[in-house]
């Protein structure tokens, strides 16, 4: 190493100590903490580049709190995050997008021109089209049109903003929802929330700063990926609070252990720890005291947290709860109470909205209208419930999935299909915001007279994302992260905020 | 007052810089360094805006052809040897914020400014950075001091004299043996072996045990847990419902391989290249099976040619990333932003690795088939009358070994009545037809067809070149009943390539299952035909072709005629196509091997070219990094500019050089002279003062503490209670997992509890799921394994804290090692005392000791108010169970969470 190599090191090293000092909580860590985690900080500063830009921009991970709350870049409205996210892709026309024109081509040939040069999931051939398979009306002040589908958001239509030319390029499940969640259609890249509490921490630290609850019997096609955290450490990867078993993996003492033992034990594993951190002065050492004693509150804070039993009845009456079920409204009310004791960001997937018309579950005139049934109410509540808690303003509701679905009725290898079904369609499909600083009573984008293609107000999954940061108050262009030697964003090179939206 | 000293120190500064100007000035003759001086300032201040993303007013600093090119103004930015002339330096001196560069930034400094002017004063040269600079022999330095022990130590050594720090003292001989047995083989050596070693007083008793453990056949299982990381190796193919795949057997060869000390470069060569090295047998087929786990996607619905290419292109990323320490996926879109890798060159590599024969079919195929049983002795049979009577034996024992070359259905198009059913199959219905194209039928006797046909009466007809063209073959199909069938279609000579169109006729109506076909091959003549047994020879060829023995996924270079175009993406888009271009490798590298080949042979002869500047220095930092927690450059993923630059270089060299050119690759004698240094056996405890001089221990002035791995976790719980399984190979096993962990939409398989010994098998046999990993190794910092995870970036979190706590996988263990602590003595001080020595080697501290006793008096008067939750705790309700024995798991697993027991001292 020559002496340039040397001094320049040294400068780097001053940097991450100055760093370390700034960002850390714990005094005795104040002069000397340097951890092994530490050295992931070090190795993330060293690859950076523009050091000298605004702080957020770069990679700040610290170790011994690496959840520890954070301002934005600039002042956001929402403090968190309830992201709704239907798997399998539910019909915006038989929800959102009201189509008489559509009613009128039931039954016909799909023209061609709608086929020419096209690829589809399942459609081959010339499929017919199909009429919306629901009844449409105007609701609220904003007079949005809903199908009679979902008779209880139909009351809460002036606190969404509805985005109705919702497009992707990705039309299989796994790869469109990789890139709604993570900016990225192939595994490997930070979630959203992940993001979101990497650049934000969390306001609890008794509980996981990112929560996961999946429903409707399996988890979402892209596995645990759409909450994996990629690049980012590990520890900003969603926390899958789960119905049944423990709540959060591990959470439970082992039986016939009582709390007083664990106590005790960490206790002991504490005490031990200490004497060796005497020995051995490696900061780290006090670290994973500081997991332990925060384990210990966790095993407290996460069961309560996750236990609707003492909700009151009327809470139970309005989302449609059945405590000790596994059910989408159990997660919508527990999604509450999270977010009301300062978890950051809470992901719901709901699975089996895959309308083909292979079975009556999967028909959008019959299993369709029973999954409305089971989230109707409860999302309803949520924006009820969060606004009666003065919580809408500062929590951002987003509803949506990883596509919509053709005005085409399904021919799935060319042949009919035994129920009424529609394809996967990236090209248009419908999402909402609520809440959080979004201007509710307001539409952005419209699509064709048949829903087939969005017309104006083109929105992508990086326009979603970078409003999300933007409510959150993050630059989406300039939050980034140093990885393989280059800074990455959540957005990749597109999204632009939707500002029609945003009040 | 206090405001004046500033003032005056700073004007002491100014002082001095502006003297240490002039004599700068004075003296230009000190030749600019590009890589250390230069270039750091190109990477910060100019390249965002000026390099291979963007080149703003048509600069771009990347490459010296391109900052010497006229400028979009039409000036020139650098003119060599003239740096008045130089627009680079008149806009980085401009006073006018909207003229001076970095435009909108802070302005560079007065030093970086005259480093700049006197590079291109100096000729503007630009230098390698020195990964990519072959590795040369460094001189080892020559201190005189009792610590070092061999030349390791002088290195680092050397620089430690320079800061006026002393290294560390040995760590005593018990910490030593769990170090170093935790290193080599994963494992705490095991008591006779860790006895031997501490009782032995002889000089070398240290150097014995560290043969030993390099000898065990642990030690192939540690360094394949770490290997398994870097292959993304996994038991499901991603995605989707992320269905099973059974590529375990090369897992297998990677134990092996690291036991049997095969050479680093034959390893990389029968991984890349296996199915290409002449021989190639059953055991380098299955090395390649390394880049066939990559995803592949099986949802409805999905292009398979953009996740094959999805496939080529993680196979190359993983190629440079993990081999060669490179972030050369950056070059996909656009040229690198900070190395000196082209657009261009990202796809002149993929060519290398574009003409393999998978195409992301849920079949996997190409598979290397694992005859087994009577399959296995018809298999051996028939070669031998093949090689007797047929003049293409070679041909069809290949077939056997792989089914190629085959052409997968899928490729059909033109249908009537047809399609392609699942976008897998193509299947026609009645009186349906389809096209195969191109295929070359010169020399071909036979069709081979793989079909499922659910109809009665059914007539295939082949034609050539068109319907109306030349009848090839009429043929009677089988009712197969929903089963996979491959008859052997007698073809007429006909030479050329030609289009195949298919007709199908059957009476039976369609809805039913339409004709499908898998895959067609195309075959040279059968011959021995005179032979006697030439019809069993046959009808044998055919069983074993539609036998389903075990197969493991491996590579297969496509024939001559199946070979695909490498195109350039336009910003990696694969839809948008630019110009062809051939295999090749990066110029900044070294140069191909004259005697390479244009394929990936040829490119594994590169990779282990001993000019390779990455390929040695990658693997000597990775293990490194393995046993020191930190590589000797940071950054293994990144040995570019953009990486930390590794203090130690000098020391990177030498290991690399002596790696290639005096081990000969051998691995286990590059961990040897690593752990027999004077360095490595440095003890971990450290002082306040260090920590702040050194807090990430860059000049390794002692030894690192570093957390165990999820799989050295569990492996070393599995070791102490007796537990562990010795058992090597095969299958991988599903230990204890919680519920509900797997729930893939459309796959039906359950983590089912393995039995017996199964259930305690070292972690490596655990069975990878990508969307959902066994969860105390994502706990533990493991990555799913989607794409090559080149660096485990260690956390400290509660949720590891509760995984160890309350984990039943770990419980288990601590029960057992509990009861084995209460049998060893009637005293309960004693059982802790032996407990503790079994973990760690050494004794307990009495003041550690004392905690535990009172933890265990504690609990053990709970359990004996609470006999339920004493049994309840030892596994059974119903059971009786004895307090004491409940007390004592407490304890155990206290004992299994403690900081000197996750952590290597």
């Amino acid at each position: 190493m020559t002496q340039q190599e040397l001094h320049n090191w040294r400068l780097q090293h001053d940097a991450q100590n100055k760093y370390l000092q700034h960002h850390t909580r714990r005094h005795f860590l104040s002069q000397s903490a340097m951890g092994l985690g530490a050295l992931a900080l070090g190795s993330l500063l060293g690859c950076g580049t523009n050091k000298t830009t605004n702080s957020v921009t770069e990679n700040f991970f610290d170790p011994i709190n690496p959840l520890a709350p954070r301002p934005p870049m600039f002042p956001g409205k929402a403090k968190s995050v309830i992201y709704i996210h239907m798997a399998g892709a539910p019909s915006q026309l038989e929800l959102f997008s009201y189509k008489p024109e559509l009613a009128k081509l039931d039954g016909q040939d799909c023209p061609p021109s709608l086929l020419k040069g096209k690829k589809f999931a399942f459609i081959r051939g010339v499929p017919k089209m199909l009429g919306p398979q629901a009844a449409f009306r105007q609701h609220g002040q904003s007079g949005l049109w809903l199908s009679d589908n979902l008779p209880h958001l139909s009351t809460v239509v002036d606190d969404m903003a509805m985005l109705q030319a919702v497009t992707t390029d990705q039309f299989n499940h796994a790869p469109a929802q990789l890139l709604m969640h993570s900016g990225s259609a192939r595994q490997g890249r930070p979630s959203l929330g992940s993001w979101v509490t990497y650049g934000l921490g969390t306001e609890n630290k008794n509980l996981p700063g990112f929560v996961v609850l999946t429903s409707g019997g399996n988890n979402p096609d892209a596995g645990k990926s759409v909450w994996g955290s990629g690049f980012l450490p590990s520890v900003y990867q969603g926390v899958q609070c789960r119905g049944e078993g423990d709540p959060v993996l591990f959470i439970k003492d082992p039986d016939g252990m009582n709390r007083d033992i664990r106590k005790a034990s960490i206790d002991a594993i504490n005490k031990i720890n200490q004497q060796q951190y005497e020995e051995y002065k490696d900061p780290e050492i006090l670290s994973r005291i500081a997991q332990y004693e925060m384990a210990y509150k966790m095993q407290i804070s996460v069961p309560e947290v996750m236990n609707i039993n003492d909700e009151p009845a009327y809470i139970h009456e309005m989302y449609g709860t059945k405590p000790g079920e596994a059910r989408f409204a159990n997660n919508v009310l527990l999604a509450r109470k999270l977010v009301e004791k300062g978890v950051r960001f809470v992901q719901l997937f709901d699975w089996g909205w895959d309308a083909h018309g292979d079975s009556p579950e999967n028909a959008v005139d019959v299993g369709l209208i029973n999954k409305c049934r089971t989230v109707d109410k409860p999302i309803t509540a949520l924006i009820l419930d969060l606004k009666q808690r003065g919580l809408l303003d500062e929590t951002l509701v987003i509803w949506g999935s990883e596509f919509g679905r053709t005005p085409m009725m399904e021919n799935r290898e060319g042949k009919t299909m035994p129920f009424k079904g529609r394809d996967h369609h990236g090209a248009a499909f419908s999402m909402w915001m609520a809440g959080g600083g979004i201007k509710g009573g307001t539409t952005y984008g419209e699509t064709d007279e048949i829903g087939y293609d969005i017309t104006n107000g083109k929105t992508e999954a990086f326009d979603i994302q970078a409003t999300i940061l933007h409510q959150l108050g993050f630059d989406h262009e300039k939050f980034t992260y140093q990885s393989q030697g280059r800074p990455f964003r959540l957005t990749d090179v597109g999204g632009k905020v939707i500002h029609d939206i945003v009040s | 007052m206090k405001l004046r000293f500033p003032k005056k120190a700073l004007l002491l500064v100014s002082v001095i810089l502006v003297i240490a100007f002039i004599v700068l000035a004075i003296y230009p003759t000190q030749t600019i360094d590009f890589n250390t001086q230069v270039k750091p300032i190109l990477n910060k201040k100019c390249i965002a805006c000026h390099g291979g993303v963007k080149q703003q007013a048509g600069f771009s600093v990347l490459f010296r052809e391109e900052a010497l090119q006229k400028t979009e103004s039409g000036k020139y930015a650098i003119v060599p040897g003239k740096p008045g002339q130089s627009e680079m330096i008149k806009r980085i001196t401009n006073t006018d914020p909207e003229e001076r560069m970095p435009y909108k930034h802070e302005p560079l400094s007065g030093e970086e400014i005259s480093i700049l002017k006197k590079w291109i004063k100096q000729g503007a040269k630009w230098g390698k950075h020195w990964a990519y600079v072959p590795v040369e022999e460094p001189k080892v330095p020559n201190e005189k001091n009792s610590w070092i022990k061999n030349n390791i130590d002088q290195f680092v050594y050397s620089k430690l004299k320079k800061e006026n720090i002393e290294p560390s003292v040995a760590a005593d001989k018990a910490t030593l043996l769990r170090r170093v047995s935790l290193d080599i083989a994963g494992l705490p050596a095991d008591s006779i072996v860790g006895a031997t070693y501490l009782n032995d007083v002889s000089e070398n008793a240290y150097e014995k045990l560290t043969d030993a453990l390099l000898a065990s056949p642990a030690y192939g299982e540690k360094w394949t847990s770490l290997w398994m990381d870097l292959a993304r190796y996994s038991d499901t193919k991603g995605y989707e419902s992320d269905q099973p795949r059974k590529i375990w057997k090369y897992r297998d060869w990677l134990i092996k391989a690291f036991n049997s000390d095969k050479p680093y470069n034959d390893f990389l060569m029968e991984q890349i290249a296996g199915d290409l090295m002449p021989g190639a047998d059953d055991d380098k087929y299955i090395a390649t099976a390394f880049h066939r786990n990559s995803l592949n996607n099986d949802e409805g619905g999905t292009e398979n040619e953009e996740f094959r290419t999805a496939a080529v292109m993680d196979r190359v990323n993983t190629t440079w990333t993990a081999l060669m320490g490179t972030t050369f996926n950056c070059v996909q879109c656009h040229s690198h932003p900070y190395d000196p890798f082209k657009h261009e060159e990202y796809y002149k590599f993929m060519a290398y690795f574009n003409n393999t024969r998978d195409e992301d079919l849920p079949a996997e195929y190409p598979m290397l088939r694992h005859y087994a049983k009577e399959d296995s002795s018809k298999f051996i049979q028939l070669k031998d009358w093949l090689h007797t009577n047929s003049g293409n034996s070679a041909w069809y024992v290949s077939f056997l070994k792989t089914l190629q070359p085959a052409v997968n259905s899928h490729l059909c198009d033109n249908y009537t009545k047809g399609l392609l059913y699942q976008n897998n199959h193509a299947s026609l219905d009645m009186d349906g037809t389809c096209r195969l194209p191109a295929i070359t039928t010169t020399g071909k006797a036979h069709m081979l067809l793989r079909y499922l046909n659910n109809k009665g009466s059914a007539t295939l007809f082949i034609y050539a070149d068109s319907l109306k063209g030349q009848l090839l073959s009429k043929v009677a199909l089988a009712n197969t009943n929903s089963k996979w069938k491959v008859d052997m279609i007698n073809l007429p000579p006909i030479a050329g390539t030609h289009d195949l169109w298919f007709r199908f006729e059957t009476t039976m109506e369609k809805d039913e299952l339409p004709l499908l076909f898998d895959w067609f091959a195309f075959a040279p003549a059968f011959s021995g035909t005179v032979d006697k047994n030439y019809a069993a020879a046959k009808n044998n060829f055919i069983e074993l072709v539609m036998a389903e023995p075990e197969t493991t996924p491996i590579m297969v270079e496509n024939n001559s005629e199946q070979k695909r175009v490498t195109n350039i993406f336009d910003r990696g888009s694969w839809l948008s196509k630019g110009d062809e271009v051939q295999p090749d490798v990066p110029h900044i590298m070294n140069p191909l091997p004259a005697n390479a080949p244009a394929n990936r042979l040829g490119l594994a002869m590169w990779l282990t070219d001993k000019k390779n500047p990455l390929t040695a220095r990658t693997m000597v930092n990775r293990l490194w990094e393995q046993l020191f927690g930190t590589g000797l450059a940071e950054t293994l993923e990144d040995l570019g500019t953009q990486g930390v630059p590794p203090l130690h270089k000098e020391l990177l060299d030498y290991l690399s050089w002596k790696f290639m050119h005096e081990y000969n690759w051998s691995v286990k004698k590059l961990l040897k002279e690593i752990v027999m240094s004077a360095t490595y056996r440095q003890s971990s405890k450290t002082t306040d003062e260090l920590i702040q001089k050194d807090p990430n221990n860059i000049l390794l002035a002692r030894m690192s503490r570093t957390r165990l791995t999820g799989e050295q976790m569990r492996d070393q719980a599995l070791a102490v209670s007796n537990l562990l399984s010795k058992k090597m190979y095969g299958e991988s096993v599903m230990p204890y997992q919680p519920e509900k962990i797997w729930a893939s939409p459309y796959n039906p398989f359950q983590w089912k509890l393995s039995e017996g010994e199964d259930q305690y098998r070292r972690a490596v046999y655990t069975y990878w799921k990508r969307t959902a990993p066994y969860p105390s190794m994502i706990n533990f910092d493991g990555g799913s394994r989607e794409v090559c995870v080149v660096r485990r970036i260690r956390t400290n979190t509660p949720l590891q804290a509760l995984n160890s706590l309350n984990d039943s996988a770990y419980l288990v263990l601590a029960r057992q090692f509990a009861i084995n602590m209460r049998k060893a003595d009637p005293l309960v001080k004693k059982q802790i005392e032996t407990g503790y020595q079994k973990m760690l080697y050494q004794p307990i501290a009495p003041a550690k000791l004392n905690v535990l006793l009172d933890l265990y008096e504690q609990t053990v008067t709970e359990y004996k108010k609470d006999k339920t939750a004493a049994n309840a705790l030892m596994g059974d309700k119903n059971k009786t169970a004895l307090p004491e024995d409940a007390a004592m798991v407490v304890v155990a697993n206290a004992m299994m969470n403690l900081d000197e027991w996750v952590n290597k001292n």
